[in-house]
């Protein structure tokens, strides 16, 4: 093995990027076997350099380690030692580590993670080698096929190291080196060996695990100097550790490696995965930051109203547009994703972007995307500005931000001087080499306008920037003059042997324009689309005529030196313009002036039609506006600034004044104060029924409480009943089976979690005090009643009777259900019985007396009995009290549900105690019993929830839920109100914002709004944390007299047009969204997003009212 | 991870109430595996499964029903009182083309694993090479009526 002794700097230069240029220098000298050693050196310090730390399951870690291993094993005296059972040098570290600490601390860490087993770790590590894999997919295959190609055909191996590189393997190695190589192509030629450590899936087994944990312990590199000090004893004396050059170098090459910190941390680049919301939003402010838009991302900027105006308009907003846009997309697009490979990139590449302005440093990027290639040039400043509050995410793009702090400049003026230009537009590219500076590149359009110069810094950088430009118009394109690949150095300029004017201008041709500077070569490539070989002159073909004598990495001093014709580029250029415009004044003159008048008018007719058919689609987009959504929004709007700023809210002081004496005075300003600015939260208690109970604002909120309190407790009692005893009733039909079964594991469930809810608990739990003594207070209060009610009250006997016949049946029938158990319970429900007949009258006075409508009980009676196909016992009048077993059965499956559901509600949420989610229950047992043709819907207990721990009181609470559902009971399912919402929803997108119902049907999937389900079914429940509940809640109560009873669809609109922006730039599919508003729940900013609800109605009605 | 290959899983945990039935075909369409969870203390659970299985068909519409890669699971192991013997749920799913079983414990963290390698596995089994060179990470869609131990299971 033979290592030039520069390596060693060389492995110490490798640790700073501005270093690399040296490291590369020798690189070329190297030896080709010593390569396999040093490329995963290099690209761990690649890794480092690139993203501040390397990951512990990072593929250049497993390379190293399998080049030190052979390293290690080669003339390793394993008989000697004992050690030829083994394949690994785990022998020879349990050797080492008798003589020496470090060794010892290693193999004791080794030790334990292999007694320990830890599976984790090694998933981990086994996991990345795929995802490696999976990276590979996003890159366009030519490029690197022809790479490993070429190294391989160059480079026969002859390492120690078995060749079996696993194609699998190698394809991620390729894609690092890759990234090096765009940068420095003349390495290429160096890569040979990266295919040799290589054995990125065999090196998941523990082989190389010591040899990790060395390295992540830092001791690796004082292990190999030991060997190396100690070699005798290890080592043939032919061995590499032996050897007095090559070992020590072995040895200090690794402290490089040693030196670094490794982290098992994920990172984004180790999953190729979409980003999270979380990221999106981060990574969305920060170009948002970029522009002029501070005021959250994406308040709703391009409506598509406005955009439609803007057509027939003026074209100023597009400008805007466009500048907006190119900003987002820097940041997107200089990273490389899915859809954009990065090929190139460069730092501190100069620009002199305008002319009255100096040369900046900026990032200079090559992308290649589906659209094709893009050349990309961004102002340092605009990087910082970018990267500021970007930590570790992006460590790809962190290598920016190294370089320079953040300094405070307004990036607005430097957007402007960014460059994108697109390579198809290009068709010259004239390179321009100075000895004293690093060369300097301008791009000619078609039109034949120069694009600013960029000039590269030294060291070959514009070399290697044309390379990869070559390797990205691969296939249909290609520099003209071709790039010459040269054996062991990589892409060099094309060489011309000029003869005389032989070489057409058009065929680009090279000359050396500054006559008085003898190495200064500059270049004319033209981009073809094609390949076309007849365009290439034939000595071009051969590229060895000249090839032998170069030195890299400049051969051009063996250029003939043929004296330049005057500028040739230049005059180059002008020929290509005249002939352009040859070209079109030839057609111009071609007409005589008569046509030409033609042409005109006819462009004008276009010109006239085309706008009025923008207005034509103006006037029936507003039409559409008008007729279909003008029922969303009333159509006065109320001032928010008038009679006084509302943006405070419904302050206890303001509550005083409107609520005399338990009457709202002036409900229009209680709405308008609650609608703009929500309500204090200490007096939410007392707001809210007035809120919620649309029809009667002016009612007591104290009657109402009371009024709530027995119906309540009634119906709790009732729904105690049944639950009790459906079950055995079940058992007793023997109807459904299922249903029995059913009943019987919820019997069997409920104890488990909680030993209160138990059948025979459950049977006694009436008796329970807290229970009781309410009841008793009420039936107190309500006795005096009793006497008129003696219809209602043996009704209520009736079905207490049946009951519990039913029950004693199924003692009889079910011999193996606890007798006992159940006999007590038939004694437990007739003393219930007993005492809930004076209960029971309460509710039924009520409805008598009419005076009482704050429950709303009784409209959903009414709601009840005339939908109801099965008897329900929200009227028990007309059914005389009997309950049909199937009746029983629907009861009990609702029951088993809120169980179920109740138990998970917010278990999170500080309110929640076993007591207080007790009352939950209650609530939601008494709402179903009342409508049980509605039944219990998963995500009931949420909307009971929020008013509950507003109230803290369960009459008040079921009263105010039973308001409250009237209006959300049609969005559960086959209440027909979910449709009529996306509906909406996809109307007032189409209308609002163009661009975003374009996109979003595109992506076909979700115009149907599944997105929005959980949003609409539980008015943003789930989606807001609970102080934002409430207040969007209370918003939406009042939005039905202020602004629109569709309140809800608003908001959800504010809610898509919040994060339009992120939902266009990554280009969100059905799925993504889904994911994307699921990661979102509870992160939502609710005031911005309440007062961009607003706006948007605002602008629905003015939209409107302008007619 | 599945045969070295990195696999990101989209799994669709659907509504366990029958009504929200309808909210499953925008779920369904374009699933690679289902998952059918049941309750193995709760015979009904498992009988429901035919029944899920074939909304599933119709409501996703696969375009080779036979072979779509079902995954039956039997949750809640960790309890005392089965009510489904493994040999009869074994038994319904070899009836259905042979459907992988496994008893699974959410809460115990039991099987969960494998059941779930193996929905990845056979997911990935029906297009072989197709993801590889997609320009989007393989994603796989998947149905389980609920996983979590303490959920009911809505079948």
């Amino acid at each position: 093995m033979l290592v030039t002794p520069s390596l060693l700097s060389a492995a110490k230069a490798v640790y700073s990027v501005s270093l690399i240029r040296a490291a590369s220098a020798f690189f070329s000298l190297v030896n080709c076997l010593i390569q396999c050693k040093l490329l995963p050196v290099k690209q761990i310090s690649e890794e480092a350099v690139t993203r501040k730390f390397v990951h512990e399951e990072s593929s250049s870690i497993t390379s190293l380690c399998g080049a030190v291993e052979a390293c290690l094993l080669h003339g390793l005296k394993k008989r000697a030692l004992g050690l030829f059972k083994h394949g690994t040098t785990t022998a020879l570290l349990q050797k080492l580590s008798k003589h020496y600490e470090p060794a010892g601390q290693v193999l004791k860490i080794v030790n334990e993670i292999e007694t320990n087993n830890d599976p984790t770790r090694f998933s981990k590590l086994f996991q990345h080698g795929v995802i490696q894999h999976k990276h590979n997919n996003s890159r366009p295959p030519t490029i690197y096929e022809e790479d490993t190609n070429l190294n391989r055909v160059e480079y026969p191996t002859s390492s120690t190291e078995s060749t079996k590189s696993p194609s699998k393997g190698t394809s991620y190695s390729m894609l690092v080196l890759q990234r090096v190589f765009e940068a420095f192509p003349y390495l290429k030629s160096l890569d040979s060996g990266k295919a040799q450590p290589k054995k990125t899936l065999p090196s998941y087994s523990p082989k190389y695990l010591w040899l990790r944990i060395a390295i992540f312990e830092k001791q690796l590199a004082k292990i190999l100097d030991y060997l190396v000090q100690n070699n005798s004893k290890y080592y043939e004396a032919d061995a590499l550790i032996a050897d007095p050059v090559d070992g020590p170098i072995l040895a200090s090459l690794l402290v490089g490696p040693c030196a670094l910190d490794y982290t098992k941390m994920k990172t984004t680049d180790h999953f190729w995965t979409d980003p999270p919301a979380d990221e999106l939003v981060q990574r969305h402010r920060i170009h948002s930051g970029a522009t002029h838009h501070l005021a959250g991302p994406g308040s709703p900027k391009r409506p598509g109203l406005q955009q439609v105006r803007r057509h027939t308009s003026s074209s100023s907003e597009e400008s805007m547009k466009g500048q907006h846009i190119s900003a987002k997309e820097y940041v997107e697009s200089l990273h490389q994703n899915s859809k954009n490979t990065l090929l190139y990139g460069k730092n501190n590449v100069l620009v002199q972007p305008k002319e009255d302005v100096e040369a900046l440093p900026g990032y200079l990027s090559l992308h290649q995307s589906a659209e094709g290639l893009t050349i990309k040039w961004t102002p340092n400043q605009l990087m910082n500005g970018c990267y500021e509050d970007k930590e570790d995410d992006f460590d790809r793009r962190s290598i920016y931000k190294r370089y320079y702090q953040p300094p405070e400049v307004s990036n607005i003026l430097y957007w402007d001087y960014a460059l994108t230009i697109y390579v198809d537009e290009i068709v010259y590219i004239h390179c321009h080499q100075q000895p004293d500076c690093g060369g300097t590149i301008v791009l000619v359009g078609q039109d034949g306008v120069q694009r600013p110069p960029i000039h590269f810094p030294k060291g070959g950088h514009l070399l290697a920037f044309l390379s990869c430009l070559e390797n990205g118009l691969l296939p249909h394109g290609q520099l003209d003059p071709p790039l010459w690949s040269q054996r062991g150095k990589g892409k060099v300029f094309p060489k011309m042997r000029r003869k005389g004017n032989k070489i057409p201008t058009k065929e680009g041709s090279t000359s050396s324009s500054s006559t008085d500077e003898e190495e200064a070569t500059d270049y004319v490539f033209r981009i073809v689309a094609t390949f076309k070989p007849d365009n290439i002159p034939p000595e071009m073909l051969d590229p060895k005529l000249n090839v032998k004598m170069d030195n890299f990495p400049w051969p051009f001093q063996n250029v003939d030196p043929i004296p330049p014709s005057q500028s040739t580029m230049q005059s180059y250029a002008r020929a290509q313009e005249e002939q352009n415009n040859s070209c079109l004044s030839r057609v111009a003159a071609n007409h005589s002036r008569a046509t030409i008048k033609q042409l005109c008018d006819t462009m004008k007719n276009q010109i006239i039609s085309r706008a009025f058919y923008g207005w034509l689609a103006h006037c029936r987009h507003l039409k559409t506006v008008r007729t279909h959504l003008s029922g969303l929004v009333h159509h006065s709007i109320v001032s928010p600034t008038h009679p006084c700023n509302a943006n405070l809210g419904l302050t206890p002081e303001k509550w005083q004044e409107i609520c005399q004496d338990g009457k709202i005075a002036n409900p229009d300003e209680l709405y308008r104060l609650v609608y703009y600015g929500g309500v204090t939260h200490e007096i939410r208690k007392e707001v809210w029924p007035y809120l919620l109970d649309s029809s009667h604002p002016e009612t007591l909120p104290e009657e109402s409480s009371t009024a709530g309190t027995t119906p309540t407790a009634e119906r709790k009692w009732s729904s105690r009943e049944i639950y009790n005893y459906a079950p055995k009733a079940d058992h007793d039909t023997q109807t459904e089976v299922d249903n029995a079964e059913h009943c019987d594991s919820e019997g069997n469930d409920v104890p488990d979690s909680s030993p209160d809810d138990g059948l025979g608990d459950s049977i006694a739990r009436p008796g329970s005090l807290p229970d009781r003594s309410k009841l008793d207070s009420a039936g107190d209060s309500e006795s005096t009643d009793a006497s008129k009610l003696t219809h209602d009250g043996s009704l209520d006997r009736d079905r207490g009777i049946i009951v519990t016949k039913t029950s004693i049946d199924s003692a009889g029938v079910d011999d193996d259900l606890s007798g006992g158990e159940s006999g007590e319970a038939q004694r437990l429900s007739q003393s219930q019985d007993l005492n809930e007949v004076p209960e029971d009258e309460e509710p039924n006075d009520k409805k008598n007396d009419n005076m009482t409508n704050s429950t709303g009980s009784e409209n959903a009676r009414h709601l009840s009995a005339s939908k109801e196909s099965l008897i329900s016992p929200a009227s028990p009048a007309s059914n005389g009290g009997i309950y049909s077993p199937e009746l029983l059965d629907n009861v009990a499956l609702n029951l088993h549900r809120i169980d179920k559901d109740v138990q998970r509600c917010d278990r999170n949420y500080w309110y929640f105690t076993p007591a207080n989610l007790d009352k939950l229950r209650n609530i939601m047992c008494t709402y179903v019993w009342e409508h049980l043709d509605i039944g219990y819907v998963q995500g009931m207990c949420d909307l009971v929830a929020p008013l509950l721990v507003i109230f803290d009181d369960e009459a008040l609470t079921y009263s105010c839920f039973c308001e409250l559902m009237k209006r959300m009971a049609y969005n559960f399912p086959h209440g027909g109100a979910m449709d009529n919402h996306f509906a909406n929803m996809r109307s007032l997108i189409q209308i609002l914002d163009s661009e975003l119902f374009e996109h979003m049907h595109q992506n076909g999937d979700y115009t149907h709004f599944y997105f929005c389900y959980r949003w609409f079914l539980l008015d943003f429940k789930r989606e807001l944390v609970y102080d934002d509940v409430f207040c969007v809640w209370e918003t939406i109560w009042a939005a039905k007299h202020i602004s629109s009873a569709h309140f809800v669809l608003f908001i959800a609109l504010a809610l898509v047009e919040y994060y339009r922006d992120i939902i266009l730039d990554n280009n969100m599919d059905f799925t993504d969204i889904i994911k994307f508003f699921n990661e979102m729940a509870e992160r939502h900013n609710a005031k911005q997003v309440l007062k961009i609800s607003r706006e948007l109605v605002l602008r629905i009605q003015t939209l409107i009212e302008n007619k | 991870m599945v045969e070295d290959r990195l696999v990101t899983m989209q799994i669709w945990d659907t509504a366990g109430q029958e009504r929200f039935q309808s909210l499953g075909v925008a779920f369904y369409r374009g699933a690679d595996c289902c998952v059918l969870v049941f309750d193995v203390t709760a015979q009904n659970t498992f009988k429901s499964l035919e029944g899920w299985r074939d909304e599933f068909l119709i409501q996703a519409s696969p375009r080779d029903p036979e072979n779509f890669p079902f995954v039956v699971i039997g949750n809640k192991i960790d309890l005392e009182n089965r009510a489904v013997s493994a040999k009869r749920a074994q038994g319904w799913c070899h009836g259905k083309g042979d459907i992988p079983y496994f008893e699974t414990s959410a809460k115990e963290a039991i099987n969960v694993e494998q059941a779930f390698q193996t929905v990845a596995k056979n997911a990935l089994a029906q297009e072989p090479e197709v993801g590889m060179y997609n320009e989007f990470p393989d994603q796989i869609k998947l149905t389980s009526e609920q996983n979590k131990p303490r959920e009911g299971c809505g079948c």
